[in-house]
């Protein structure tokens, strides 16, 4: 099972581990302001951050060991595991902001919704590189990965967290279109997804939810209430001007005006402390982590690596852009980290082992070839 | 080896795998895109709010951070022409309510209603009211709680949680209510005040002269408000102090008044509960040495806001305290006209000092007949006999000859029919009569018997009392009209003089008129102290007094002639006027007395005067035992 090769080092993807890094600096650096000054009780957000950091260094290093085609079989268990989870937390779980996210495991609390991101990817590359479809998926080719998908996405919308949910539904339509698809897909895909809209606005969102869409669209109407968060979150990134207020100077964030100042809104202290110039340099590396993601796919031999890559890459992608759309008040507030940024131990931890799996594919693309790094 | 690995390795790849690699490829590249799209959005929005709004922003998250809490400046102090304080400040302990701070808002709400002796619906009330502000700020509950209670909130701390004790600089009054209507009172700033202030110097809740010299001085008594700045997290919570301006008290102002005289003046007057007025004028000067309204109004009803059932005793009750009679109110003159009336005839040659009237007791003009006050007449009087007895047949004749307009022209020149241009407020100009005037308003001709009662005072001629003293002190200063001041100047707390008001002569008669004057005095003169005058009763030993009494009708309604005076209702009686200048000599202070329905000048009026007098001159005077407590005493009997 464990087929190392010397090689597989030397194929290392050092460049994405330095970038990797790097961010990862930056946002612990940006935690301990966000969570400063420390509060005397528990551990610091910054330091329980650095911990869940290592522990992922330690998962990333563990599935690098294992070939990611390995994955084909071993997801079988992990989506099972992941369901069951989901449908646990529905039972058992332990409610914060009115929605039931997290399984307390002593230690920290779990967030199986944060593994069903990557659950889900590993799924689908799965799936679309078992079933091929040269000149594009039917409708009927898309039944049972829609299934796969809406069984997760059923489960996270009932604890509600409508932000996750959303979240497969986005990682769904990227991979398939990354696959291909016909042409009445793509209608069907539009149709149902208005006629779902629709459905949602009507039926199935809670009040909260409608709040913060309505409050999103008309973030002035009340400043003291629920667009409150928007409207702090534009005067911290704003306040921030071109250089910043410098680290741990920040006001917003630590006068407490900024709400969720170290887990959703962690970008804004990010941006009122170092300004537009700082914001840029984060910005860039970030940029550059994926594209270099994305990079390493185009290089790998095989569909199953390919989507796994790509997906990955999407799945951080897109978390990212609604997270910063969010503090930038372009995005109504839903519950979605920016990965390696925001703390919390799930977001981190599943952020670490999709790159872990990023790394394993590129590791070994080498079975092609002699393509140099 | 390495070779063969590399073939094993080969196999993996089907040649299939190769074209749907590719295929997906093109994907990716579309995927960098969406990437590249995402971001550029992304950059744009950080350029726009962080460079292109972000000073907007910094001032916004400056707004949120820091709290400026205003700290009330000291108001400046009134006091008199001796430095005698007669308005300071004291601290008053008010209890307020931090919303964000209290725990169980309810409870302790029941458990304060008590001790602060409301109702707990009046609490609410007032919370209420506040409710729209933000909730760090403070809604006060009750102003100018006494000792006990403070001590108590201060030792139960616990027991109110958000409950705070805020000391705010009030008015204290050390003379009582003394010139109460001419130094009018502070209440809280009304939203029409507000919106008013174009500089945004006030802010809610503030407190401002509402009347009197507190209003008409505000801007020089209010000083400048001292801040606090803090620097409060997103609950409100103070975290540092930032900066602290301290406030700049308000300038003092020195009146012209003498307290002590102001407060003998009002003693006298408010014995029987007289409604009425006294000035004091000082007459080289023009200077308000007492400026008495009575009733006086409650000052102490004001400080915190004066409750609906205090106002409204005010507004009821019908001697009208809230109108400051000094100014505010204006009354026929009577005889005290009369003056003005003589120096017309004089100086219009229409008679002289020998030239003498009979007086049956009554006058026939046209198919009236105009009675004198003297029912059996005064038999055969001059100018000097009939200023002294007040014969108004003699002033009827001198009327009817020099024609009402002429009459108003000298009424003009001594002070009457127009402001005097007091720093007071609301000052009436009283009511001068002429021909035009009467055309004008009422759209009738000027009968000529109208001007008979003109000519005593009687009819449409209307006087402030402090008119009415300015004529007096003209008179007395041999025609030169000083404009009245009650304000000598305006200081700093530290003792520089901002604005300071010297006597400013308003115009100067004729030397021909002055030397009439001087015959007129001699008439008032006689008034006191000749053999048939009509205040002989005003005389003090030791002092040479001039003076005129006058009757100002209320109604006149042949049904009262010949009642006794306490049988004619209190709002139907004649008011009573005396106005005097001393020494007649060389006069320094002229006194003005005017006695609502007080009846006649002589007995009403007069005496307040003469105590006035008597106070003013006491360190020259060797009255012995004469002191202001035993004359109330005899007054009162």
């Amino acid at each position: 099972m464990v087929r190392f090769d010397r090689r597989l080092l030397f194929h290392f993807d050092w460049v994405m581990l330095l970038l990797l890094v790097m961010v990862c600096a930056m946002s612990l650096f940006n935690l301990y302001s966000a969570s400063y000054p420390p509060s005397p009780y528990g551990i610091a957000p910054y330091l329980k951050q650095m911990y869940f950091f290592a522990l992922g260094i330690v998962v990333m290093v563990v599935i690098c060991l294992v070939d990611y085609k390995e994955l084909h079989f071993w997801n079988y268990f992990f989506y099972v595991f992941v369901v069951l989870l989901l449908v646990a937390i529905l039972i058992i779980g332990r409610t914060a902001g009115g929605a039931q996210r997290w399984i307390d495991l002593g230690f920290f609390n779990l967030q199986p919704s944060e593994l069903a991101k990557l659950m889900l990817v590993i799924t689908l590359a799965s799936y679309f590189s078992r079933k091929e479809v040269v000149d594009g998926y039917t409708i009927r080719q898309l039944v049972v990965p829609l299934l796969l998908t809406m069984v997760p996405f059923v489960l996270i919308l009932l604890q509600p967290d409508l932000g996750t949910a959303l979240m497969l539904v986005i990682i769904f339509v990227s991979m398939a279109v990354f696959v291909r698809l016909r042409f009445h897909v793509y209608l069907i895909f539009g149709v149902s997804g208005v006629a779902s809209i629709w459905l949602a606005w009507t039926k199935v969102l809670k009040p909260y939810q409608k709040m913060r869409i309505q409050t999103f669209l008309q973030p002035d109407k009340d400043v003291a209430g629920q667009g409150y968060q928007i409207m702090q979150s534009k005067i911290a990134v704003g306040s921030g001007g071109k250089f910043g207020k410098g680290y741990l100077e920040g006001t917003q964030g630590h006068l407490h005006f900024l709400p969720e100042r170290h887990t959703d809104f962690a970008f804004a202290v990010w941006g009122e402390e170092w300004g537009f110039v700082g914001t840029l340099f984060f910005l860039g590396i970030y940029f550059l982590m994926l594209i270099w993601g994305l990079y390493s796919s185009v290089y790998v031999r095989d569909r199953f690596g390919m989507l796994l890559c790509f997906g990955i890459v999407m799945l951080i992608f897109w978390q990212a852009v609604i997270n910063v759309l969010m503090i930038l008040g372009m995005l109504p507030v839903v519950g979605i980290p920016l990965p390696l940024v925001s703390y919390g131990g799930s977001s981190l931890l599943t952020t670490m082992m999709a790159l872990g799996i990023l790394f394993n594919v590129r590791m070994r693309r080498f079975k092609n070839g002699r393509e140099a790094d | 080896m390495k070779t063969k690995q590399i073939l094993e390795e080969l196999e993996d790849i089907t040649e299939q795998d190769e074209a749907a690699c590719s295929l997906l490829r093109g994907r990716t590249f579309l995927a960098v895109g969406v990437i590249v799209l995402f971001f550029s959005i992304i950059v744009m929005r950080f350029w726009y709010l962080q460079v292109i709004q972000g000073e907007e922003y910094r001032q916004l998250a400056e707004t949120n951070r820091v709290r400026i809490q205003s700290i009330a400046a000291p108001r400046g102090h009134i006091v008199d022409r001796f430095s005698r304080e007669i308005v300071t400040n004291r601290p008053s302990f008010n209890v307020a309510l931090i919303r964000e701070d209290s725990i169980d808002l309810e409870d302790v709400i029941k458990r304060l209603a008590p001790v602060l002796d409301e109702e707990i619906e009046v609490l609410w009330e007032r919370i209420r009211a506040g409710s729209a502000d933000p909730p760090h700020l403070p809604i006060t509950l009750k102003e100018d709680i006494d000792w006990q209670t403070l001590a108590y909130l201060e030792n139960n701390k616990y027991k109110f949680s958000g409950i705070r004790i805020e000391v705010q600089p009030v008015r204290t009054y050390h003379y009582d209510d003394l010139a109460a209507n001419t130094i009018g009172y502070i209440g809280s700033i009304s939203r029409k005040e507000l919106q008013a202030d174009g500089e945004q110097r006030y802010e809610g809740g503030d407190l401002v002269g509402k009347r009197g010299l507190e209003k008409l001085f505000e801007p020089y008594l209010r000083g400048e408000k001292g801040s606090r700045s803090t620097e409060v997290n997103a609950r409100g919570f103070e975290q540092q102090q930032l900066q602290v301006v301290n406030p700049l008290p308000g300038n003092d102002i020195r009146l012209t008044l003498d307290a002590e005289l102001q407060k003998v003046a009002e003693q006298f007057m408010a014995i029987g509960d007289k409604a009425g007025a006294v000035v004091v004028l000082e007459v080289k000067t023009g200077k308000v040495l007492a400026a008495v309204s009575t009733p006086p109004i409650n000052l102490e009803h004001f400080i915190g806001g004066i409750s609906h059932k205090n106002w409204q005793a005010l507004l009821d009750n019908p001697r009208h305290p809230l109108i400051n009679k000094v100014v505010q109110a204006s009354y026929p003159p009577g005889s005290t006209y009369k003056v003005v009336t003589a120096l017309a005839g004089l100086d219009t040659q229409v008679v002289d000092t020998n030239t003498e009237f009979y007086c049956p007791g009554y006058h026939r003009f046209g198919n009236r007949v105009y009675r004198c006050w003297k029912r059996g007449g005064h038999g055969m009087v001059n100018l000097k006999q009939a200023i002294a007895q007040s014969c108004d047949v003699y002033f009827y004749q001198v009327g009817q000859r020099v024609g009402v307009d002429r009459l108003a022209h000298y009424a003009r020149i001594l002070g009457l029919g127009e402001k005097t241009g007091v720093q007071m407020e609301h000052e009436k100009s009283g009511l001068v009569p002429t021909q035009d005037w009467k055309k004008r308003v009422k759209n009738e001709k000027w009968h000529e018997g109208e001007t008979l009662s003109i000519a005593i005072g009687q009819g449409f001629n209307l006087v402030t009392p402090l008119q009415l003293c300015v004529m007096t002190a003209t008179v007395a200063n041999g025609g030169r009209h000083f404009r009245p001041q009650i304000i000598e100047s305006i200081v700093t707390p530290d003792g520089r003089v901002v604005k300071s008001f010297s006597p400013e002569l308003v115009n100067e008669l004729s030397p021909r008129e002055q030397a009439y004057v001087d015959i007129i005095k001699e008439g008032l003169l006689e008034v006191v102290h000749g053999k048939r005058g009509t205040a002989r009763g005003v005389r003090i030993e030791g002092l040479r007094i001039a003076g005129k009494t006058g009757t100002a009708q209320v109604v006149r309604i042949a049904r009262y002639k010949g009642l006794a005076d306490e049988d004619i209702p209190y709002h139907l009686r004649d008011h009573a006027w005396f106005t005097c200048y001393a020494p007649a000599d060389d006069p320094e202070i002229a006194v003005t007395v005017l006695v609502e329905h007080g009846l006649h000048g002589s007995s009403g009026a007069g005496p307040i005067a003469r105590y006035v007098l008597k106070k003013y001159f006491s360190h020259r005077l060797q009255t012995e035992g004469d002191n202001p407590e035993k004359s109330l005493s005899l007054v009162s009997e």
